[in-house]
Order: C-alpha cells, then structure tokens, then sequence
C-alpha cells in the first residue's frame, strides 16, 4: 500500500534524541513516512553531551553520530528542527498535527555552515550544550557536530532599551559593537535608525537607559555616552565623503524647519529614495539644536557633523528660506511637506515692567548667545523659571561673565522639569536657586531694569500635570536686586509663522492626526514641538520618522493607517544570574574651575577602554543585538531577519513520543551547596568538563581554580530517592558515577574516586563486572552513607563532605577536591505537551502507562506511542530497545491489522 | 502505644538507613555512641529492647536537623519523643539535669492542692488589665530564678522586658494567676501523664479567661500550644511568639526605637526555628533597630545548632563540646552580642561561660542577652 494522501501511513516522533532517533529509522527503514520533530536547533539530543556510555565507554559521540547522519539523509525522514508540536486532533490512523517551525532567521537551504557569522556576532552568552560552563555565541550551532550542521540567530525581541527609545534607536546592537571595538560599525547601527549620534549622545534624555535591565542589577549602561563616543570616534578619525543616495521615486518631498523632527524626517525619506528639500529661516540649519542648547553642551561642530551626514546623502538644505504659503510649495513640484517648526515663541509672564531694559527671553537670549552675538550681562542675572532653557539660560549668563546668577522657580526642586543632572552641574557652578517663589512686578530705573519684586508660594492640590500647584502667600513679597533678568516659562507656536489655513488645537499647537500625523491640509504632515509643544530631542525625531512613513504611504498611495503600528515583542525577565557587580563608568567632567567665561564642553566624553568596558556591562538582554554584522560576512546571503514562525499541517497515523529527560534542579538541595561551593558539580557538568568538545577541550579542570582533580567525591541519589524532591530512581547514577571515575582515572591517572551510595543498583549486562573493575583497576572506593553536609575547606575550596559510615557507624568527614553531584534526572515533557498530544502524565510527569504489563508502550491515548527516558527512567540501551518497540507498535497501528 | 504503632505513626517504616540523619546530627559529631539510624534500625529490626534500654534515647536534642532533611520523611524527633514515653513505662526516665529538680515540678505542679504565688514578682511598674483579650504566658521564669541564680540568670527578666514592650505599645496584657508548666518537658522526656494533666489545666484556664491570643516569650511554651495542644485539648485562641508581635507591629506607627551602635549575632532556637519555621520575624525585628548590624554565624537559620540541651536532659560533656562550639561561631562573628528568643537556649549559654575552673577557661565569651530586652532597651528611652 503507498502512502495516502491522509497521510495514513506517516508517523510523528517527537524527539530527536537517540530514542527518536531509532524509533524514525526503523519506521523508515519499514517505508514509511516519519516526521522527526526536535524542539532544539539539532537533532542528538542528551546522549550528544555525554562523553563516553557505560558499560563499554565508548565515545558516546561515535555511537550517536552515524544515526543522527542517517536521520538527516534518510530520504523517508523529514527531519523538523528547531520546531514545536502546536496542536494535534484526530486519532489512531488520522491524527491532524500541527507544527510550528521556528524562525531561526537563517535560510537553511543556503546556509553552509561555516562559522563566519558566529565569528564576527558581537553577543556571547552561555552555551546550553556546555550547560554553562562554555560560551556561544547569539548565531550558533550547539556543538560542532551539530545535525543539521546550519546555523540559528537566537532572537529574543526587543530588548528594553530599544523598546523604551521613542525613535527605536537599536541601543543593544551599538552597545555590543562597541564592546567589541568595532566604533565604526557601532555607528552604522545609530545611523540605521537616525541621523544623530553626536546630538543625541549629548543632549538626549535617555529614556533607555531608565528601562536598562542592568539598572535592576547594579547601574544602568551608560547607553548615550557610548553613543556619543561612537560618534566622537568618527570625528576625530574623519569621515570619508558619503556618495548621495541614488533617487529611486520621482516625487519630491519639501520640509519645513530643520530642526531635529524636519531632519529626522528628511533622512527617512531620502533613504527610500525620495528628493527632499529642507528649508529653514535662519541663517544655518539645525533649529534649536544649533540656537538654543548652548555649546557647553552641544558644540556647534557636532551639529555640523551630524548634519553634514544628512547633506552628503542627498538632502538639499535651503537656508533663509522661510515658507509661509504650501500652496507656492506644492507649485514648486513638491508632493508632500512635512512641518517641523517648532515652538519658537516665548511665553509671557504678563506682569508690570516686562517690557523693562535688561529683561530678555529665554528664547531669544539664547539664540544670541548661540549665534555669537556679543552679550552684555549686569553683574546680577535672575533666570525666571525651571525647565531646561532655565538651566541653560543660566549657566550661560554665568559663562558670559555674570557674577550671580539665581534662578527664580515657582515650585520647589522635585517638580523642576529640567533635566537632574543639569540641575546639579549648575548647582556646583554656584548658581542659586531660589525656590518657591515668583516675581509679580519688575522694578526699573529710567527704563532699565533694577529688581523683581517677588511673592513666596506655597505647594497646594497637585495640578492637571500631576504636580503640586504653586499658591501665593499673602503678604510675602520681597525684593531682589538684579541687572538682566531672562524669563525661560515656556514657549509656544509661533502662528506668525505658518500659514493661516492650517488646524491648531486648544493648545495652540498644530493639530494632526495622532497615529499618521496629517494636518487639515492634504498632503502636509507635521511633528516635533510644533505638534507636542516643547518635548525633547529624541521624540521629535521620533515624530519625524512617524511622518515620513506617512508621507512615503502617501506618495505610494497606500492607506496611511492599514497594518502600521507593529508592537515589537519586549524581552521580560532577562537573567541576571553569574554578573559581576561592576559600576557605571563616570563621565569626565570639565573642571568647574575652568567653566566660568568659557563655553568649552562640561562632558569630555569616554576614552576607548572606557568605552569598551562600559559596552561589556551590557547584559544583551534581546541575545540577538540585530546589529547585522552577520549579513556582511555571510557570503551564501543566508541570513534573513525578516524571517517568521511557519506553520506546517501534517497527517499522520501514529505519534511516538521521546522527548527525553531533564535535569532536576538540585539548588533547593541546600545541604549540598551546588550554586553556592565552587568545587561541587553536576554529573552532566562532569561529562562536559572530559568531552574533548567541552568547554575545556577534555581536560578535566576543577572550577575554582582549574587545578586537575586527583581526589574526586561523587554523591549518589542527589534529589532521587528523596520524599522532598524525587522520590524515583533516577536508574543510570550508580553506573553513570562508576564511569565517570573511571574517566576521571584513565584522564589523569592515579585519580582517586570515592563514591557515596546507598545501594549499587547494577542492574544491567556486565553492569556489576563494571563496578568491579572500577575498583580493581581505576582506584574508585565504594562508601556507603548519604552524606548530609558539604561544607568548605576554606584554604583550598575544598569541598568537606560529611557522612555516616554506615558499615562502621561513624560519622567522619571526607575532604575532596572536587564533588560530583548525581543530580536526578526527569522527564522533558510538559503537562502543556501532554494536553496537545491528549496523554496522561503520571504523578512524577512521566508519560502514564495504562497496561504496563501487556501493552508496555501504549499511552492513555490509542496511536500515541512512548519511549526512552519520557517514558520511564532507563538507560542508553534500553532506550534504544523501547525505540524499536515504540516503532513496531507504530507500524502496527498505521498497517490497519493486527 | 507499642512500638509499631510508633514506627507506623512515624514514618519510620521508609528508613533507607543511608544515614543521613546520623551525619549531621549535631550529638553524633561529638558522641560516638549516639547514632539516630542505629536508634531506628534497632526499632525496625524489633530489637525493643535495645532501644528502650539503651541511654542514648534521651541524648537526642528533638532539635530536627536530621528530620528536615530526611529523604524518607522520618519524624525522628517524634519517634524519639513516643519511644520515651515507652522507656518511662520501663521505669527509665534517662539522666535528668539539675538532679531533675525542674521535672519534679512539673509534676508537683499536677497536684491541684497545690497553691502557687506565682505573680509576686509583678510590680505596679507594669500595666495589666483582667479584661485584655491577649495573655502574655509567663511560664517557668518565675520558677527558674532561684535555680540559675549561680549563673546570674534571671528568666523573669525577659518576662519583665515583654511587659514593658506590650505596655510601651499600649496593650496591657492578662496574666494568668495560676498558669502552670505548658508541659513541654515532661512531654519531651515522655512523661504524657504529667504533660496532658497540665494541658487540661492550662486550657481549662485559658477558655476561662476567654481571650482572643497567647503572647510567648519562650519558644517552648509556643510550640507546645501551637503543635502539641491541640492533639490533647480544645484551644480556641491565636497563639504568637512575642518576635512575631513585634515583627507584625514594627511596621505599623508609633513604633520608635532609638539608636543602638552594636553588632550583634543571632541565635535561632530549635523550637522556634525548624519546629516552628520562624527565621524572618526576629531579624525583621533586629533590623528595625536603627544602628544594629545583625551578623550571621557560619550556621543560621535552618542549619542552626542547637545550644545543647533541651528538656532539661542529659546535660554532659558532649552538650558543652556543641555549645562551646556554638560560642565560638558566635564570637567568630565579631558581635559583641548574642541574641537570642528563648531563655533556656540562654541559661545553656551563661552556664557555659560561667567560670568552673581552669579546665573552661578557655570557653569562647559573649554577652547573650534576649531579644526582648534588647527591644525593650531600644524601645526605653526614645521616649
């Protein structure tokens, strides 16, 4: 009979081990159709880490190897790695399964498997396989003899720097390169989202680094001054002029301000190949990154910089352009405008003797002070105010010769909106602040300006912005004397400068639509402070990414809201276990003496070690940074970020289960200090510690200080056989601890073992000849107590092992140097599995039996089939053997007879 | 009972004999005839004898080191506690400390003829109220006084200080005029008769008085209402251990401590502990002392060891080795106070230390001092 379209004659094992392993090529090997599905990246499975098998110790790897090749070549095996059983329906002869096929973001069919993508990957983590004790890296293989041998990006999401960044600016992937000293590729990565690095590595609020997983654990990475350093690396190496982008659209795209949103926008639209115009009123681009953060903070050459990037590719810059009429715009041939104003206008205070000489707007002064237009200050500057152009307003004047600078605040300092660590600066400067109070009249002299007469506040009800409202104390004025004063309470839309038919809000902003950022206009978008009011740098960059992805869906004609809005997956609960505690690195400050009268730079910025150290506290929270390094080197163009999950539907008659055994963990065994006792290790650690593919290349070195055991303790029925965590037997420790010691003799020898039993449980062909020869000729002792305590040697880390001799008696103690711990084994299979295959799990989660006796294979559901370690406790061989059993139950069921 | 209902009702039929318990028995480090399997085996192969005979039965310390980590979920320190009352009706009662003056009282206290001052001590510094719905339990204190007067002791001192913290926090407790032994020794040494006609008393006392709680300031006295009263009377109140009063009312307001500048070790007692599972409430309660660094001994918490003694039986060389060396991690600390909540784990101490010859001299030295006092020293003068 062939196969049937039903599939019918098909059969579904579940587990690459070597149980699945052997179950799918006999059924191969009998003509049917096997679907072989690991949930891993190979196929191998537990027996893979193993170094040699008892009881003839021979390289498990050797055994395992020519099975896991035939797997993959047999041609009636369909071999589904890194995927997962979904959903299963139907029954005996006609079961539905569904599978998905996770993305592994490399295109298998061309990958060759030649490691140089793992090479140049920046994310080193734990490699499982090693179980810990050796790295791999975020692209990897799990063991070099991997089956098949193509490798997988191990991609968790977004990590949550990226994901707290309005912009999306890919800090993890920046981050990584920079610890690895590849700047200029760092670089590339800020790029791929936004134009400024140099920019927003200073003046940027970081909202990243307040979401830093490292932040949970010590500090947080000092994400933005890695940024800037990258930037700094390339002003200083220089840049090699960039070629303009190649214009693939025909439309052209004018921007209107080329502040941080009209510019942010304009280089979105220029890399989809769009012509783009900016133009700006003033003399030079850059709106308030260049007139109004002072250059203490920003230097005017980093603008430059990162605006001199935006120009090479392409974008025209239109200086002492002013537009007032779209329509001449649109006439011009343009398609689209985006709005990127800003929020020019000072506020008001509209109190007496404003108008007074020496009385300057924050605004206004600043753009002076930035366009280098001699200032005179009075000896006494009062600076009206608390948000940033406040602090920087002040410091400023301070630079400008000023003697004493006092700003005047409303509320009190926890309701300052400024940035803190400005606050600060400017406190240790020896500006004062003045807080809770406002002045109500300004006192002037022929004209000029001579004191503020001031009212004290008080705190009330908190406002609609959350913060306490300022109330006045009757009574309470006072005077202060001062020469200039400079009012920083707030700026608005400047409607003078837009046209007359454009929608504004209540707030006398401009209104857009909040997800496409249209305005009443067609064809016009706007964003940035002229949308939100004053924000910050980094969201009006974020607005004009929003926008130009409107305007690029409006030029094509597509809807500007259909599937737009993809909400990356956050990574959540990311590991901490193994860091070292380190500090964030300081920032180098300018010395305060050296501030006054000049406008040199406060933050000197990271030297390269520095830098380098910072980047290597990164946690790599999304593993995966999407650096893209990979894709540069991989020469078979396998790599494929955009890959996703597929999902394949299959028909089969009959399903075998083996998905194998897991490790108990055994850190709730307290007694034993594993986790906490450098020197005492698991058996499966052991294994992998003397595999010639472990981390230590097959030497066996012992974790505190890599010394060669030659005094070696193993621990029998560790969480096995105990009421308070397995109570089974986990069935392979007497002879996998036997093995092992002979191992550790035939690396080393003259190695003495000792092994702490309760009973040997030899139950096997030539088992009990095994245990014998290791006493006979590998130096192993056989001792028989449960040890209750390890405790620590403090001058060597050795492991001090308490026991009962339970032949003599005596309680005594045993120092070793190294302990190895028979950790319990149990089986891989989760009650979520078992709920979609339909079978029962027993009371210690192995696959429930119903006849053991005359049916010792058949689960709680007709069709579905057990073997190997899922099954029940058992070893390699009789694995093997309830793997053929398993296959022959299978064929039975799917030939239709009995 | 016959000992297969013991073994039955123990567990004791799991034994793997791996001898694990036997290996971090605290008694067994020191004492090479003391072994917990070789106790249960004995059992298990029927050899009654050998275990009702045998002196070792009451060299146990019940402290339930081996039980909490036993893999066959043996209740050792029950099976010990039901095959002594065996061995009592064998007529042995083991060695009796203090030349088992404190267990004759117990057993005086049975005699309802039998009239007890045991409220003189009470002084109008305090504030008690006949109507409070929550009894302060006063236990032995009053009876230890003149016992442990050598080793300058006072157990009516912790008694005095929990006064003093209850007042300061406004409650003014009951005290009972005539309380008697909660029973917890004769019960340990296997003495049911004694121990359940005190329970009777006790709990007919109790509902008398119609509370709502039971404060203790011994760990003993707690246990023995929380797990063994209500196998033998009804009890229908809240009982509390006065480290988790304290822990409950420190976060609440008005509780001020001053200052105190000390580094301190804690001692967690067995009942309180591993019978008990209480380890956080007096840390939680150290740590609210403004000024105090708790330091911990190399074993705390759950691998505490015991102070060496407990029911007041065989107190011998081998409890003075643990306690010595119990002392010693102490002051290994670098504290210059060991605290403690239980006042027999502090009678075993100061005994310890006190100087009996050239032979203790080098006996390791520390203030031991209650938890209570320490609260109520803190609590004192912020007034």
């Amino acid at each position: 009979m062939s196969n049937g379209e039903n599939g019918s004659k098909s059969v579904l094992v579940v587990g690459g081990g070597i149980a699945g392993m052997q179950a799918s090529l006999d059924l191969a090997n009998m003509g049917f159709k096997v679907y072989l599905v690991e949930k891993s990246p190979s196929i191998g499975g537990r027996m893979a880490q193993l170094d040699k098998t008892f009881p003839t110790n021979d390289c498990a790897m050797c055994i395992l190897a020519p099975k896991m090749i035939e797997s993959n070549s047999h041609a009636n095996i369909e071999l589904l790695t890194y995927s997962e059983v979904e959903k299963v329906s139907g029954g005996i002869g006609k079961f539905k399964v569904k599978v998905k096929k996770k993305a592994s973001f490399i295109d298998w069919s061309k990958c060759t498997g030649c490691n140089e993508c793992a090479k140049v990957c920046p994310v080193e983590l734990n490699s499982e396989f090693n179980e810990n004790m050796g790295k791999r890296k975020a692209i990897y293989i799990p063991f070099p003899q991997a089956i098949p041998n193509k490798y997988t990006i191990d991609k968790r999401g977004y990590p949550p720097c990226r994901f707290a960044c309005p912009a999306g600016v890919n800090a993890q992937g920046y981050v990584a390169l920079i610890s690895q000293g590849k700047f200029k590729e760092a670089l590339e990565v800020v790029r791929r989202t936004m134009p400024f690095a140099g920019v927003l590595g200073r003046v940027c609020t970081h909202p990243c680094e307040l979401d830093c997983e490292r932040g949970k654990f010590d500090e947080s990475i000092s994400i933005r001054a890695l940024k800037r350093f990258v930037a700094d690396y390339e002003m200083k190496a220089g840049r090699e002029k960039l070629k303009p982008i190649k214009k693939t659209k025909k439309e052209k795209v004018a921007v209107v301000g080329s502040g941080p949103a009209g510019l942010a926008c304009a280089y979105d639209l220029i890399k989809e190949g769009y012509a783009v115009t900016v133009f700006e009123a003033l003399a030079e681009a850059g709106g308030l990154l260049r007139y109004g953060i002072p250059e203490y903070r920003l230097p005017k050459d980093v603008v430059d910089n990162d605006i001199s990037y935006i120009q090479e590719l392409g974008v025209e810059i239109k200086t002492n352009s002013p537009v007032k009429d779209f329509g001449e715009v649109f006439n011009q041939g343009y398609s689209a405008i985006f709005v990127g104003t800003g929020a020019q206008a000072s506020q008001k205070m509209g109190i007496p003797g404003e108008e007074s000489k020496g009385v300057i707007h924050a605004l206004d002064f600043l753009r002076m002070v930035n366009s280098g237009v001699e200032m005179k200050l009075g000896s006494g500057v009062a600076v009206i105010g608390g948000g940033n152009a406040a602090i920087d307003a002040a410091r400023a004047s301070l630079r400008l010769g000023a003697k004493e600078v006092t700003v005047v605040y409303r509320r009190s300092q926890a309701e300052m909106p400024a940035i803190k660590t400005e606050i600060e600066e400017a406190e240790q400067e020896g500006i004062k602040f003045h807080f809770l109070a406002a002045p109500v009249k300004i006192l002037s002299k022929n004209g000029q300006l001579s004191a503020l007469e001031c009212i004290k506040m008080e705190l009330g009800e908190p406002d609609a912005s959350g913060r306490r409202r300022p109330v006045p104390v009757k009574g309470s004025e006072f005077t202060m004397d001062v020469d200039n004063s400079i009012i920083a309470i707030g700026q608005s839309v400047d409607k003078a400068m837009l046209p007359k038919d454009i929608g504004y809000t209540g707030w006398g902003t401009l209104e857009v639509d909040p997800i496409t950022l249209q305005t009443n206009l067609d064809g016009v978008f706007a964003g940035g402070d002229v949308v939100s009011g004053p924000a910050d740098v980094v969201v009006a960059v974020a607005a004009g990414k929003e926008a130009a992805i409107s305007i690029d869906r409006y030029l094509r004609g597509v809807s500007l809201t259909e599937e737009r809005k993809i909400t990356p997956k956050k990574v959540e609960n990311v590991s901490k276990e193994g860091v070292q505690p380190a500090a964030r690195s300081a920032m180098p400050m300018l010395k305060t003496g050296e501030r006054k009268g000049s406008f040199a730079e406060v933050e000197q910025g990271f030297d390269e070690k520095t830098a380098i150290e910072e980047a290597k506290r990164c946690l790599n929270c999304g593993v995966c940074s999407d650096c893209r390094e990979c894709e540069k080197v991989c020469e078979a163009k396998a790599i494929d970020y955009e890959m996703e999950d597929k999902y394949l539907e299959l028909s089969v008659g009959a399903i075998i289960v083996a998905s194998g055994l897991g490790l108990y963990d055994i850190s709730s065994l307290t007694e034993y200090g594993y986790g906490k006792i450098k020197n005492v290790i698991t058996a499966i650690e052991f294994e992998r510690l003397t595999a010639a593919s472990g981390p230590t290349m097959g030497t066996l070195k012992r974790p505190s200080d890599g010394k060669i055991p030659e005094n070696i303790a193993f621990i029998q029925c560790v969480g096995s056989r105990d009421f308070r965590h397995k109570s089974y037997c986990s069935s392979v420790c007497c002879m996998h601890s036997t093995k092992e010691a002979m191992l550790a003799y035939e690396h080393h020898p003259g190695t003495k073992s000792t092994i702490f039993y309760m009973d040997m449980r030899a139950v096997g062909k030539r088992f009990q000849e095994y245990i014998t020869r290791a006493k006979k000729e590998y130096n192993v002792t056989y001792i028989r107590g449960r040890p209750g305590r390890i405790e620590v040697n403090p001058e060597n880390d050795n492991p001090v092992i308490w026991y009962e001799e339970t032949t003599s008696g005596e309680v005594k103690s045993f120092e070793a140097e190294l302990v190895v711990l028979a950790q319990a084994m149990v089986p891989q299979i989760t009650q979520d599995l078992a709920k979609i295959l339909g079978i029962e799990l027993d009371e210690n989660g192995f696959v429930k039996i119903p006849e053991k006796m005359v049916q010792p294979l058949d689960t709680t559901k007709p069709g579905i089939f057990a073997c190997g370690y899922v099954h029940s406790p058992r070893d390699i061989p009789d694995s093997v053997t309830q793997a053929s059993g398993a296959a022959g139950r299978a064929a039975e069921a799917i030939s239709g007879g009995n | 009972m016959n000992l297969d209902d013991i073994i039955q009702e123990t567990n004791t039929y799991y034994c793997l004999e791996c001898g694990k318990c036997t290996s971090i028995c605290p008694i067994a480090r020191y004492d090479p005839n003391f072994s917990p399997r070789m106790l249960i085996e004995n059992a298990l192969l029927g050899f009654e004898d050998e275990l009702v005979f045998n002196k070792e039965l009451f060299s146990c310390l019940t402290c339930y080191t081996c039980q909490q980590e036993c893999p066959s979920d043996v209740d050792f320190p029950v099976f010990v506690r039901k095959a002594r009352s065996l061995a009592q009706h064998n007529g042995q009662c083991g060695i009796c400390a203090h030349s088992g003056q404190l267990q004759s009282l117990a057993r005086l206290m049975t005699n309802p003829s039998i009239k007890q001052k045991r409220l003189e001590w009470l002084s109008n510094e305090y504030s008690v109220s006949e109507k409070s719905d929550v009894i302060l339990w006063v236990g032995c204190a009053p009876y230890f006084e003149p016992i442990f007067e050598d080793i300058e002791f006072r157990a009516l001192d912790i008694t005095e200080a929990s006064l003093r913290v209850l007042n300061l926090l406004g409650i003014q407790p009951k005290l009972l005029p005539d309380e008697k032994c909660c029973g917890h020794d004769a019960l340990w040494t296997g003495d049911i008769e004694t121990f359940k006609k005190l329970a009777e008393h006790n709990a007919a006392q109790i509902k008398e008085a119609g509370v709502k709680k039971i404060v203790f300031s011994c760990p003993e006295g707690y246990r023995t209402f929380k797990l063994d009263y209500p196998n033998y009377v009804d009890l229908d109140c809240e009982v509390q251990h006065i480290s988790e009063f304290l822990a409950e009312k420190i976060g609440q307001n008005g509780v001020k401590f001053k200052e105190i500048n000390k580094k301190v070790t804690y001692q967690d007692p067995c009942r309180l502990g591993r019978h008990l599972g209480v380890y956080d409430a007096p840390r939680k309660v150290l740590d609210a002392i403004p000024g105090l660094e708790l330091v911990e001994m190399k074993h705390s918490g759950w691998e505490s060891i015991c102070c060496g003694t407990s029911a007041w039986m065989n107190c011998d060389s081998y409890s003075n080795m643990l306690r010595t060396e119990r002392l010693s991690e102490a002051v290994e600390t670098g504290a210059e106070l060991l605290i403690t909540t239980c006042p027999k784990c502090q009678t075993h101490f100061r005994c310890a230390m006190v100087d009996k010859g050239e032979e203790h001299r080098s006996t390791p030295r520390i203030e031991v001092m209650d938890l209570v006092n320490l609260v109520a020293n803190a609590m004192g003068e912020s007034k």
